[in-house]
């Protein structure tokens, strides 16, 4: 058994204490009763202490103990333990990073028992019914373990107030993609171990990303490039005009990326009048800066203008793709050394329609992801603001009959013969 | 709640008590007590020679045959004694608190006595303070329903006024005056009572005890004087005794002094019967007989 509340508890244990100390203190003073002969009664102090307990005291100092505890206990709200019961939460990873869901649907229904939650996700998390297990679907979606966790979490505080354990069982490829900043402080505040089922994942790079690039000297843009970590499909950016080869390149699986460094560098349908605006933006990655905006693109968006005009297109060419990508900055800046450039241009060199190389955690992270020590237990998942205890209400109920019960018998104890 | 409804078994039982004055009164209405007066009624009492002035009409005309001397027959008047019930409707006669036996004894003891009263004839009324401070005063009558009425009086009264009973009696003009309190907070009362008694009143003082007050419960008490709330009291094994003598001390006082004024004292617990209470008051004792 435990309680909502404890502390509670010791409030009603020195409650109950005072209130015997009180009953024998008030009664060194009794209650003034009306007696119109009282100018009868020689004047003594008022203090003198009795030497008999009369049996109504004592019932009235039960009563009002009986109060005192029961209003603690329905305070402190106990908790009886469910025997033991070890409830279970299964994370079904549907993200773009499983090879097979139907493998993470096999996994799922091995471990999923009657009063079990099942929470599918990809960048999302989502409560799905345990009978239809069928219905999780593979997304494109990036997969977040973060989420996944949170969700559990939530999950847990909700199972909480049934078992005594909950398992976490999360069933993933355990992609790099997946894991974030915040992954690492979730997971440290999921009180156990989890337990981990891979799965295979949807593709794994084992070579390293090849970048060729084409630019002058002095390009801007590719000394920023230069500065980008390890990317994940072979790409060829062209500062300059592109020629057959390069789109046959393309046509072989590669990413062309084709950024002009001025408009003259390509053939692209110009805009009816050519401006200025303050900022571009990918789907992770935005750029302040002043850029001049002479061509209107069309094709699978890949950035967006400030006013969300298309800034960068895709276009699927044999297996590869070639992007357009209608950025110009300004040579004499150094927008392209800094980080939000170096992020955008991640974005603008990824692999065709937003495919990622599915890279697995390191060793390390993967166990700090697993943990070790028990189950997580269902007292450190309780949400004490939220939670309560159907045993309050009867214990007040019992201690309203034990007020009314002391009412009636001081009232009764008042009354003369 | 009708005067029968909450007064029918004890106006049953004292049908048939009389309440004699206590001296020859003096009355022009015809009524059940002696007069002090001689006059022409059927009952004989003495003879008188004529004097000059007498009526001629009440020569005994057989004897001024037989004795040749003129002598008028002389016979004893009755009158009507108008009463007028005075009630204590101070807060403390609303002891105990939950009961509130006194003043219920006090209320029943009042109708009690105006029904006796008014069987014998005699004009009856009550005068009681009322809870705003004034007097509330049903004129003595004899008309049928003043019974009644006295008791929708009393029973439409709180024991929570403070008025003073000196100031009552001294208000009251009727010969024979019944006081009914329990003599807590009323110092001028004897004062007022033996002023009327000089004028040739009548006074009966009906001194209404609780039994709680005579055996207050046998624990610790804290006693709070109604009327003066300041006053409070430890009553304790060791201070109930000088209690209880000091209690029965004071109410030997009180009986000795209205006595030795002329008054009729009664006291009445609560637990007697409030037709044996009235009784006890209406009927004087036989001569030699203890003192109720």
């Amino acid at each position: 058994m435990s309680w909502l509340i404890p502390t509670a508890l010791a409030v009603a244990g020195v409650g109950a204490l005072a209130t015997i100390a009180l009953h024998f203190i008030a009664r060194s003073r009794p209650v003034a009763e009306p007696l119109p002969t009282a100018r009868f009664i020689p004047d003594r102090a008022i203090h003198a202490r009795t030497r008999s307990v009369a049996l109504t005291d004592i019932l009235l100092m039960l009563l009002r103990l009986a109060a005192v505890v029961l209003l603690g206990l329905a305070v402190a709200g106990p908790l009886f333990a469910s025997g033991g019961k070890i409830s279970r939460i299964v994370l079904a990873d549907r993200s773009r990073a499983v090879a097979n869901v139907v493998a993470v649907r096999d996994s799922a229904r091995a471990y999923l028992r009657q009063g079990d939650q099942l929470i599918a996700f990809d960048s999302i998390a989502s409560l799905a019914r345990t009978t239809t297990i069928d219905s999780i679907v593979a997304t494109r979606a990036r997969g977040s373990l973060s989420a996944a966790i949170s969700s559990a979490t939530r999950g847990g505080v909700r199972g909480a107030p049934t078992a005594d354990s909950i398992e976490l069982v999360l069933i993933s490829p355990l992609a790099e993609e997946e894991a974030d900043a915040a992954t690492v402080k979730l997971r440290a505040a999921w009180p156990g171990r989890i337990h981990l089922v891979h799965v295979a994942a949807s593709e794994t790079i084992a070579h390293p990303a090849r970048v060729e690039l084409r630019a002058g000297q002095n390009d801007a843009v590719a000394a920023g490039l230069s500065l980008l970590p390890s990317l994940s499909a072979s790409v060829r950016v062209v500062r300059g005009k592109t020629t057959p080869d390069d789109s046959l390149w393309a046509r072989n699986g590669n990413v062309l990326v084709h950024w002009p460094a001025t408009d003259v560098d390509a053939d692209w349908a110009h805009r009816a009048s050519i401006d200025a605006i303050g900022g571009v933006t990918t789907a992770r990655a935005t750029l302040v800066g002043r850029f001049p905006r002479p061509w209107a693109l069309t094709g699978r968006v890949v950035a967006r203008w400030a006013d969300g005009e298309p800034a960068a297109v895709e276009s699927v060419v044999g297996a590869g793709c070639i992007r357009d990508v209608g950025i110009l900055v300004d040579e004499s800046s150094d927008l392209t050394l800094r980080e939000s450039f170096r992020s955008m241009a991640y974005e603008l060199l990824a692999p065709c329609e937003g495919r990622r190389a599915i890279t697995p955690l390191d060793a390390a992270s993967v166990a700090s992801l697993a943990g070790t020590g028990p189950l997580a237990s269902s007292t450190s998942l309780r949400d004490r603001g939220t939670e309560t205890s159907r045993w309050s209400p009867w214990l007040l109920v019992a201690a309203a009959l034990a007020l009314i019960a002391e009412l009636s018998v001081r009232r009764a104890s008042s009354r003369f013969a | 709640m009708s005067t029968d409804a909450s007064y029918g078994a004890l106006l049953d039982a004292v049908r048939g008590v009389h309440w004699p004055a206590r001296r020859a009164v003096v009355s022009a209405v015809a009524g059940t007590h002696h007069s002090k007066q001689r006059g022409t009624s059927a009952e004989f009492t003495e003879y008188r020679l004529y004097r000059q002035g007498d009526d001629p009409r009440r020569i005994d005309w057989r004897l001024l045959a037989r004795s040749d001397r003129a002598y008028i027959r002389l016979a004893t008047d009755r009158a009507t004694l108008p009463t007028t019930i005075v009630v204590d409707s101070s807060p403390s006669m609303a002891f105990p608190m939950v009961t509130r036996e006194k003043w219920r004894r006090a209320q029943e003891i009042a109708v009690g006595l105006a029904a006796v009263a008014h069987a014998d004839g005699d004009p009856v009324g009550v005068a009681l303070a009322s809870d705003d401070g004034g007097i509330r005063i049903v004129p003595p009558r004899t008309r049928r329903g003043v019974v009644g009425e006295i008791a929708r009086v009393i029973d439409a009264t709180d024991p929570d006024s403070a008025g003073e009973l000196g100031a009552l009696v001294r208000a009251t003009r009727t010969k024979r005056i019944v006081v009914i309190t329990d003599m807590l907070g009323d110092d001028d009362l004897l004062i007022a009572a033996k002023v009327h008694i000089a004028g040739g009143g009548e006074v009966h003082l009906v001194h209404v005890v609780a039994k709680e007050e005579i055996d207050p419960p046998r624990r610790t008490l804290l006693a709070a004087d109604p009327e003066r709330p300041a006053l409070q009291r430890l009553l304790i094994d060791s201070t109930r005794r000088e209690y209880d003598e000091a209690f029965a001390r004071w109410r030997a006082d009180l009986a000795r002094d209205w006595r030795s004024a002329g008054a009729s004292y009664t006291e009445v617990v609560t637990d007697e019967p409030t037709a044996h209470a009235v009784r006890r008051i209406a009927e004087p004792p036989a001569y030699g007989a203890p003192r109720p």
